[in-house]
C-alpha cells in the first residue's frame, strides 16, 4: 500500500519536475530553477539561535539578545549569499564519450556565467557516482566530467544531475536538478571469448581459428615484390631482398585480402543476440590494437573491412545500436 | 591513525583563532588552567594536521575529561551557577578540539565558539568587552566560511573577507530586530550565584560575593510632588535583615515579632505597634514606579505610609505587596523624613533579636568590640570611633578579595576592602558584639535625576546596604558605614556608578580617576562615562525605552503591528544588501570569448599584423593570410572557431574549443618571411 503511494508520488513527482525542468542543452540557473532549504547544520545554527535567545530572556541580558540577533541576520543574509552563488550560473551539457556496457560513459559538463562572481564549492552530482566539487572564479568556463555508470547498450540518456552548494556558511543549501538532452553512445559489453583470436595475437600465417570465416579461401599465390609504403605489415617485407640491399620491398600474393577477417555474426550459432554482440565487441577491440583489417557482418548490414581508430569507432557503433531504434531514443 | 577527514586549512586555522580568543575572553573568570590546556590542545591539534603527532588514545582522552571534570569541582566546588557551567562548557570545548575525526565535529566547535563567545556578555556588558565580542564573532564566520568554501588551499585571509562582509550586511537587520523585537521577561528563574545582578536580593551574604554585578537597568522611578530631596536623604529602604548565622543576614520574617500582626494594611485597623512610630512635619509625598522584581518587597523613604489597598507597612517599617512584583507597579506614598522609630524602649524579645550574634563565629571582633565598649561606654562615641577606623584604613572597592569562614575578622582586621555589604554587615556585627542593638537594612541610595523632568530614576547600581543602630530615647539611627569610607558613593549619584567604577581601576596607575587634576583627560573621562552611560541607557537597559519608542511609533502595541514593523523595517534594512549583490552581479565586463579574441589579435599585433579598426575577423584572417601564407590553415580554423562560437549560439563548448586552439596557436615572426 505505502509502496503503491510511493510509487505514484514519485510519478508525480517526475511530471512535476520534467515540466519544470525540462530536457534542454544549456541552462542559465535562476530563481525559478532554484530551490533553497536549510541544511541540518542550518538546523542545528538555529537550536542554537534559540539557545542564545532562551538565555537572553531569562537573564535579561540585551546584548545577548544583540548577539543573537546578529547571527539570526547573519542566516537571512546567508540566503541571498548562497542562491546567488548558483544564481546566474549557466551549466551546459558538452559531450559524451561513449562507454561500454557495465562500466561508464564520461559526461562533460560546461558551466560559465555571464559576470564575474565567484562561485565557491558546486557540487554536481549523480547517484552512485563520486560528486564532483567545482568552483568558479570570473568570466572562465569548467568543464567537468562524470563517469556515469552505463547498463545496457545503444543511446544512453543521463538521468538527472544535481546541482548543489552551501557556500558559504553551511547554513542552506541551493539546489538544481537538471537534464540535459545529452546522450552517450553504449557499446556492448566486452566478453572476452574462450578462443581469443589469434589471428590477432600476431601471426598471420597460420589459418585462422574456426570462428573467423576468413575470406582468404586458400589461395595463397606469391606474386611478386613491390616497393615497401609507409603502414604496410612488416610481416611481409621480403627480408631476403632487404639482406642482399635491394631496398624494403613487400612480398604480394595474388588474393591481396587473404588477410582480411569478417567479423560474422552468422559465426556464432546458438548464442542469444547480446552474447553474440559482446563476442563481437570484443573480437573488435581486440583487432583494434593490431593492423589487421577487419570487418563485420550482422543481419542487414555490412561493413567492408579497415584498419584505424575511426572503422573501430563505426564497427563498434554498429554493434552498438544493432536491433535498436535508428534515432536516438530515450534510455536505453 | 589519519583522521577520517581532513578540515580545511583554512579552516583549522580560524578554528584555532577563534578557541585563543574564546578562551581570553573568558580568562577573567576560568581557572588558569583551563586557559593552559586549551593552549596545549590547540598546539596538538596543529601537529596532528601536520601529522607530527598522533591522535591521543581513547584512555588519555577519557582521563584527560575526567581530570578537568575534577579540577574543575575543586576549583569552584559546585556545578550549578553560571561561571562552573560556562568552564564546564569551555572545557569541554577544549577537548573537543583533539578530535576532529568528521565535518561534523568541527562544525560542533564552530557553533560551540559562537556560544561561547556571547556568554561573555553575561560577565561583562561594557562597550568595550561588547565591540570584543562583535570582533571575536569574525573568525568564528571565518571558519564556517572556509569550512564551506571548497576550494583548495586558499588563503586564510579570502574567509576571513567574506566572513567581514556578510557581518557587515547583517548589522542593519541586527539593529531593526534589536529595536523591535519584543522582549517577555524572564521565563524561569535562573541561578545567580557569585554576582548580586539584580542589585538586592532577599538575603546578603557578603563573604561569598567577590564582585558586585552592576546593571544598568532601571531599578524604579519616583515622581516627586515638590522638589526632590538632597541626594544624602535618599535612601530606599527594601528589607531589614535582623538575622545572622556566621555569614548570611537575612529577614526576621513574621516569627521574630510577637506584638502583632507583622503587616498593618491601609484598610485595616492599626496595629498596637503602630504607636512607636513618631511621625513629625508635613510628609513627602511621591510615587514609585517599580520595575517587576518577582518579589514582594517595595522601596521607600524612611518612614513611609502608603495609601495603596494592596501595599501594607511591616513592623520593621517598610512597604510589602501583597503579591510579587511580576510587572511594573506603580504606588504612592507618604514619607516622614522626621521621625523616630521604636525611640523609648525595646523590650527584652526585640534586644535579644537585635543583639543575636551566632557563637564560635568572628571571636576576633568580639573581643575587641567588648574592649572597645569598656572604653568607650557611650554607644554613639563608640559608633564614631569604628566609623574613623573605616575611614582611616579602609578600601572601598567592587573587587574584594573572597572571605572564609570569619567573614567579619578577616574583613575588619585583614583584608579591609570591600564594598557597601561588607560595610553594614562588619559594622553591624561589631555594633552588636559590642551591645548596642543594630541591624543590617538593603535597598537602593541616591538616583538620577532626570535633567529636565521633575523625576528621579533609581538604577539597579544604586543598591545599597547600610545599617541602623538603635540609641535609647532617639530611636533606630541610620548610619551608613560606606559613606566613612568613600563619602563620595553617596553624595553624588550618577557619578557614583563611575566612581565605583574608578576604585575599581584603582589598582591600575593609569587609571584616568587618578589624573583627575589633568584637565583634558578629566574632561575625556566625562566624555566616556556619558559615553557609557549612553550605553547602559540605550543598550544594556534598551528594554525599558522599548515600550515607550514603539508606543510612539506604532500608536498601539500588539502582535501584528510588531509583525508588521518588523517586516517594513527589516526590508527597509536589507534592500542596500539585495542592492549590493545584484547589481554587483550585472556588472558584466567582456565576456569569455571577447577575451579570448582580444589575446589572439594581441598575438598576431606582438608580429606586426594589427587588426584595423572596425576589421571583421574573417576580413582580417583573409587579409593577414596573405602576409603570412604559413598561418593561413591555423588562422582560417580560428576564424571558423570564432565564428561559429560568437553566432551560431553562445557556447560554452564552442568557446572552449577557440581557447583550446588559441592555446596553440603562437604566431612568430619567422612565419612572416615568405611574402608574396
Amino acid at each position: 500500500m505505502i509502496k503503491r503511494w510511493r510509487q505514484a508520488l514519485n510519478k508525480r513527482y517526475q511530471r512535476w519536475i520534467t515540466r519544470r525542468l525540462p530536457a534542454v542543452k544549456k541552462i542559465r540557473l535562476d530563481n525559478r530553477k532554484l530551490f533553497i532549504f536549510p541544511t541540518r547544520g542550518g538546523f542545528v545554527f538555529f537550536a542554537l539561535l534559540v539557545l542564545l535567545w532562551l538565555i537572553a530572556t531569562n537573564f535579561e541580558n540585551n546584548l545577548i539578545f544583540a548577539f543573537t540577533f546578529l547571527l539570526s541576520s547573519l542566516f537571512i543574509i546567508a540566503v541571498f549569499h548562497t542562491f546567488l552563488n548558483l544564481s546566474g550560473l549557466q551549466i551546459e551539457g558538452g559531450r559524451a564519450t561513449p562507454g561500454f556496457a557495465g562500466q561508464t560513459a564520461e559526461f562533460e559538463y560546461l558551466l560559465s556565467q555571464s559576470g564575474k562572481r565567484q562561485r565557491y564549492s558546486i557540487e554536481i552530482s549523480y547517484p552512485e557516482v563520486e560528486p564532483t566539487v567545482v568552483s568558479l572564479m570570473g568570466s572562465e568556463i569548467k568543464a567537468i566530467y562524470l563517469s556515469i555508470p552505463v547498463k545496457r547498450r545503444g543511446w544512453f540518456k543521463a538521468q538527472r544531475i544535481t546541482v548543489k552548494s552551501v557556500y558559504p556558511l553551511g547554513l542552506l543549501k541551493v539546489w538544481t536538478y537538471l537534464q540535459f538532452d545529452t546522450e552517450a553512445l553504449v557499446y556492448p559489453q566486452a566478453i572476452d571469448a574462450n578462443l581469443p583470436p589469434q589471428a590477432a595475437s600476431g601471426r598471420g600465417d597460420k589459418p585462422p581459428p574456426q570462428n573467423y570465416r576468413a575470406n582468404n579461401s586458400g589461395s595463397e599465390d606469391f606474386v611478386g615484390l613491390e616497393k615497401y609504403r609507409l603502414g604496410e605489415s612488416l610481416r611481409h617485407i621480403a627480408w631476403k631482398q632487404f639482406a642482399r640491399e635491394q631496398g624494403l620491398q613487400t612480398k604480394h600474393y595474388a588474393d591481396a585480402v587473404d588477410d582480411e577477417l569478417w567479423l560474422d555474426w552468422e559465426a556464432l550459432p546458438g548464442m542469444d543476440t547480446e552474447a553474440r554482440l559482446s563476442r563481437l565487441c570484443a573480437w573488435v577491440l581486440d583487432l583494434s590494437e593490431t593492423t589487421r583489417p577487419y570487418g563485420l557482418r550482422l543481419p542487414g548490414l555490412e561493413l567492408a573491412p579497415g584498419t584505424g581508430r575511426a572503422h573501430r569507432d563505426s564497427v563498434l557503433r554498429a554493434l552498438a545500436l544493432f536491433e535498436q531504434p535508428a534515432a536516438a531514443g530515450g534510455q536505453a | 591513525m589519519r583522521p577520517l577527514w581532513q578540515i580545511p586549512r583554512d579552516c583549522l586555522f580560524w578554528l584555532l583563532v577563534s578557541v585563543i580568543i574564546s578562551i581570553g575572553l573568558h580568562l577573567g573568570h576560568l581557572p588558569p588552567w583551563v586557559a593552559l590546556s586549551g593552549i596545549i590542545a590547540a598546539g596538538w591539534q596543529i601537529q596532528l594536521y601536520r601529522e607530527r603527532w598522533r591522535q591521543p588514545g581513547r584512555l588519555l582522552k577519557w582521563s584527560l575529561a575526567g581530570a578537568c571534570a575534577s579540577g574543575l569541582f575543586l576549583h569552584y566546588g559546585r556545578f550549578t551557577g553560571l561561571e562552573p557551567m560556562v568552564a564546564l562548557l569551555l572545557t569541554g570545548y577544549v577537548l573537543k578540539l583533539l578530535e576532529i575525526h568528521h565535518r561534523r565535529d568541527a562544525l560542533v566547535l564552530i557553533y560551540l565558539s559562537y556560544l561561547i563567545i556571547i556568554l561573555q556578555s553575561l560577565f561583562s556588558t561594557t562597550m568595550v568587552s561588547s565591540l570584543l565580542v562583535l570582533a571575536a564573532l569574525l573568525p568564528v564566520t571565518a571558519a564556517l566560511v572556509a569550512m564551506h568554501c571548497g576550494a583548495e588551499n586558499s588563503r586564510p585571509a579570502t574567509a576571513l573577507r567574506t566572513a567581514l562582509t556578510i557581518t557587515v550586511q547583517a548589522i542593519p537587520l541586527m539593529l531593526v530586530m534589536f529595536i523591535v523585537m519584543p522582549r517577555i521577561g524572564s521565563l524561569w528563574a535562573v541561578p545567580q550565584q557569585n554576582s548580586a545582578t539584580t542589585g538586592v536580593s532577599d538575603s546578603m551574604s557578603p563573604g561569598d560575593m567577590t564582585q558586585l554585578g552592576r546593571s544598568g537597568k532601571i531599578a524604579f522611578r519616583v515622581e516627586f510632588d515638590g522638589p526632590i530631596p538632597e541626594q544624602s536623604q535618599l535612601y530606599w529602604r527594601g528589607l531589614v535583615f535582623s538575622g545572622f548565622d556566621g555569614r548570611r543576614w537575612d529577614q526576621q520574617g513574621p516569627w521574630g515579632y510577637n506584638d502583632g500582626q507583622f503587616l498593618q494594611w491601609s484598610n485595616q485597623p492599626q496595629e498596637t505597634w503602630d504607636q512607636v512610630i513618631t511621625r513629625r512635619g508635613a510628609p513627602l509625598s511621591y510615587r514609585v514606579t517599580l520595575e517587576a522584581t518577582n518579589s514582594p518587597w517595595l522601596f521607600a523613604l524612611s518612614t513611609p505610609l502608603s495609601q495603596s489597598s494592596t501595599v501594607a507597612l511591616s513592623r520593621d517599617f517598610r512597604l510589602v505587596n501583597r503579591e510579587p512584583v511580576i510587572s511594573k507597579l506603580q504606588y504612592p506614598v507618604k514619607s516622614w523624613l522626621d521621625n523616630q522609630l521604636e525611640p523609648a524602649s525595646l523590650p527584652g524579645w526585640r534586644k535579644r533579636l537585635e543583639l543575636a550574634i551566632p557563637a564560635g563565629f568572628n571571636p576576633k571582633t568580639v573581643e575587641i568590640a567588648q574592649q572597645w565598649r569598656e572604653q568607650t561606654p557611650e554607644p554613639l562615641v563608640l559608633m564614631n570611633r569604628l566609623l574613623a577606623l573605616y575611614n582611616q584604613q579602609f578600601i572601598y572597592t567592587l573587587r574584594p578579595p573572597a572571605l572564609g569562614k570569619h567573614t567579619v575578622d578577616e574583613f575588619l582586621w585583614g583584608t579591609k576592602k570591600g564594598f557597601c555589604e561588607f560595610y553594614a554587615s562588619s559594622f553591624v556585627f561589631f555594633m552588636r558584639a559590642a551591645g548596642v542593638p543594630a541591624r543590617v537594612v538593603v535597598g537602593y541610595q541616591g538616583g538620577e535625576r532626570h535633567p529636565t523632568e521633575n523625576y528621579l530614576l533609581v538604577h539597579q547600581y544604586d543598591a545599597h546596604a547600610w545599617a541602623e543602630v538603635w540609641i535609647e530615647g532617639r530611636g533606630w539611627l541610620r548610619v551608613d558605614p560606606t559613606a566613612a569610607v568613600a563619602p563620595e558613593r553617596i553624595e553624588m549619584s550618577f557619578a557614583d556608578l563611575f566612581g565605583e567604577q574608578d576604585d575599581f581601576l584603582s589598582a591600575s596607575p593609569l587609571s584616568l580617576e587618578r589624573m583627575r587634576h589633568i584637565r583634558w583627560l578629566n574632561s575625556l573621562r566625562l566624555k566616556l562615562d556619558s559615553l557609557d552611560y549612553a550605553w547602559s541607557k540605550w543598550v544594556l537597559g534598551y528594554e525599558n525605552m522599548q515600550s515607550d519608542f514603539l508606543l510612539g511609533l506604532l500608536g498601539e502595541i500588539n502582535p501584528q503591528r510588531i509583525a508588521l514593523l518588523l517586516l517594513l523595517a527589516g526590508a527597509i534594512a536589507l534592500f542596500p544588501v539585495f542592492i549590493m549583490l545584484y547589481l554587483g552581479r550585472e556588472k558584466n565586463t567582456r565576456d569569455e570569448l571577447d577575451r579570448l579574441f582580444l589575446q589572439y589579435c594581441s598575438r598576431l599585433e606582438k608580429i606586426g599584423l594589427p587588426r584595423q579598426p572596425g576589421e571583421g575577423a574573417r576580413d582580417f584572417a583573409q587579409r593577414i593570410s596573405l602576409l603570412a601564407p604559413g598561418l593561413a590553415a591555423a588562422l582560417d580554423r580560428l576564424t571558423q572557431l570564432y565564428e561559429s562560437a560568437r553566432y551560431a549560439e553562445q557556447s560554452g563548448a564552442e568557446i572552449l574549443l577557440f581557447k583550446k586552439a588559441l592555446k596553440v596557436f603562437k604566431p612568430s615572426r619567422k612565419d612572416l618571411l615568405i611574402r608574396v
